[in-house]
């Protein structure tokens, strides 16, 4: 098991600080990404936990990555990279392991494609 | 008795997805709604058994692959609707990177003893069996087996989920038992049943009780293999105790290779308390009462 923070408890600072940085207030926040204005607040303070589809909208109304919503990476566009896998990884089966190997390959490289400019 | 479900919020959740989509009739696609989301769906090849879904990320990129080995639209349903379970769930980001992102896999079912897997599985029974649609065709399903199949059928859900959805919104005292040979492997009770006086509740890891149809039909493997369905009737007393003596139907149906029995009580009369007060009293002044 690893030890290190759960995404969740990096994010509520991950988001306040790349809103700051975009210059908007938690309302415009929550007008961009379609949410209620009570819902930034509430991610900020850590009494609301996202969901990855919240990460994903998030992320895009900041033009920030996933990741770095996550905790993952230190830039705001930065990308994890081809990262291990997760904690069940280890018990899938090689033809699971392999399938997911390949689906990772296949999402990082769309990733990568819309990152480019 | 009042049951608090720790889990009841993953089903309002997905509940309100599927609204939110303006969904207005049965059955609900996860696989469409997902592709529609953005997310990839891909098939794992038949022979390729292992888990049951897994859900895949590269930052804001998804994709689900689910199992295709059990050839059965109603699994693959469920498996799709689980891992959409994981992308919807508020926290599930925590259970799927737990330090690593990559990706997250899924065991079938509900046997996982996993508070996250517990959650996507009532996320999936929720999106794929919404009350807001759910409810107005249990009205019209029928009841027993029959009802069960009806839902399943219309909502393309296995037999197994689609029964377990059903004790949850009937108002019937109906209760389902799934075992494997002679134990019960779990069972699920309505709320109506749950409120009737003086019996037993059914535990699951238990043995079957003997003079059940369930247990005779148990004995035969090909029974469950070739999914043989009976419809019999049987005694309250047999399946849940107490002092009444109440026939009661009892229908049984094999699930194939995944190698349990669904069997579904119901038709359940129980006379309530003051009717039956009122009987035993009619029935003493009828009595001829003897001195010694
Ligand atoms: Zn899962």
């Amino acid at each position: 098991m690893n030890l290190s923070t759960p995404p969740s408890a990096v994010f509520p600072d991950r988001l306040r600080r790349a809103r700051e940085y975009r210059g908007l207030n938690q309302a415009e926040l929550a007008q961009k990404a379609g949410m209620q204005p009570s819902a930034i607040s509430h991610f900020e303070t850590g009494t609301r936990k996202p969901s990855f589809d919240n990460l994903r909208i998030l992320a895009d109304s900041l033009d920030v990555t996933t990741d770095y919503l996550l905790g993952r990476v230190e830039e705001f566009k930065a990308l994890a990279g081809a990262d291990r896998l997760h904690r069940h990884y280890e018990s899938l089966d090689g033809s699971d392991r392999k399938m997911a190997d390949e689906l990772i390959t296949m999402l990082a490289k769309r990733a990568e494609e819309k990152g480019k400019p | 008795m009042i049951t608090t479900d720790p889990y009841a919020f993953a089903t309002l959740v997905a509940e309100q997805i599927v609204k939110g989509l303006g969904i207005v009739t049965l059955p609900i696609d996860p696989k469409g709604i997902a592709r529609g989301r953005g997310i990839d769906v891909v098939a794992k090849p038949m022979e390729n058994e292992g888990v049951s879904g897994m859900l895949v990320r590269y930052d804001s990129e998804f994709a689900i692959a689910y199992a295709t080995h059990h050839q059965n639209e109603g699994f693959e349903n469920f498996s799709v609707a689980h891992e959409l379970g994981h992308y919807f769930l508020p926290g599930h980001v925590d259970a799927v990177i737990a330090g690593d992102t990559g990706s997250h896999a899924s065991r079938a079912g509900y046997s996982s003893g996993d508070k996250y897997e517990a959650e996507a599985d009532r996320f999936a029974a929720g999106f794929l069996m919404p009350r807001h649609l759910f409810f107005p065709a249990l009205e019209k399903a029928g009841s027993g087996l029959a009802a069960i199949e009806n839902l399943a059928a219309l909502c393309k859900t296995s037999l197994h989920a689609t029964a377990i959805r059903y004790t949850q919104c009937t108002r019937d005292p109906v209760a389902i038992v799934i075992s494997r040979g002679g134990i019960i492997d779990h069972c699920f009770m309505s709320e109506a049943i749950k409120n009737v006086d003086g019996i037993n509740w059914l535990r699951k890891r238990e043995g079957l009780p003997r003079n059940t149809t369930t247990s005779a039909f148990n004995k035969v493997p090909t029974n469950v293999l070739h999914g043989v369905r009976i419809e019999e009737t049987s005694n309250l007393q047999h399946w849940f105790g107490g002092r009444r003596s109440i026939e009661i139907s009892e229908d049984v149906v094999g699930l194939g290779r995944y190698g349990k029995t669904l069997t579904v009580l119901y038709d359940i009369d129980v006379p309530d308390p003051e009717d039956e007060e009122g009987e035993q009293s009619l029935m003493e002044s009828w009595t001829p009462h003897f001195r010694r």
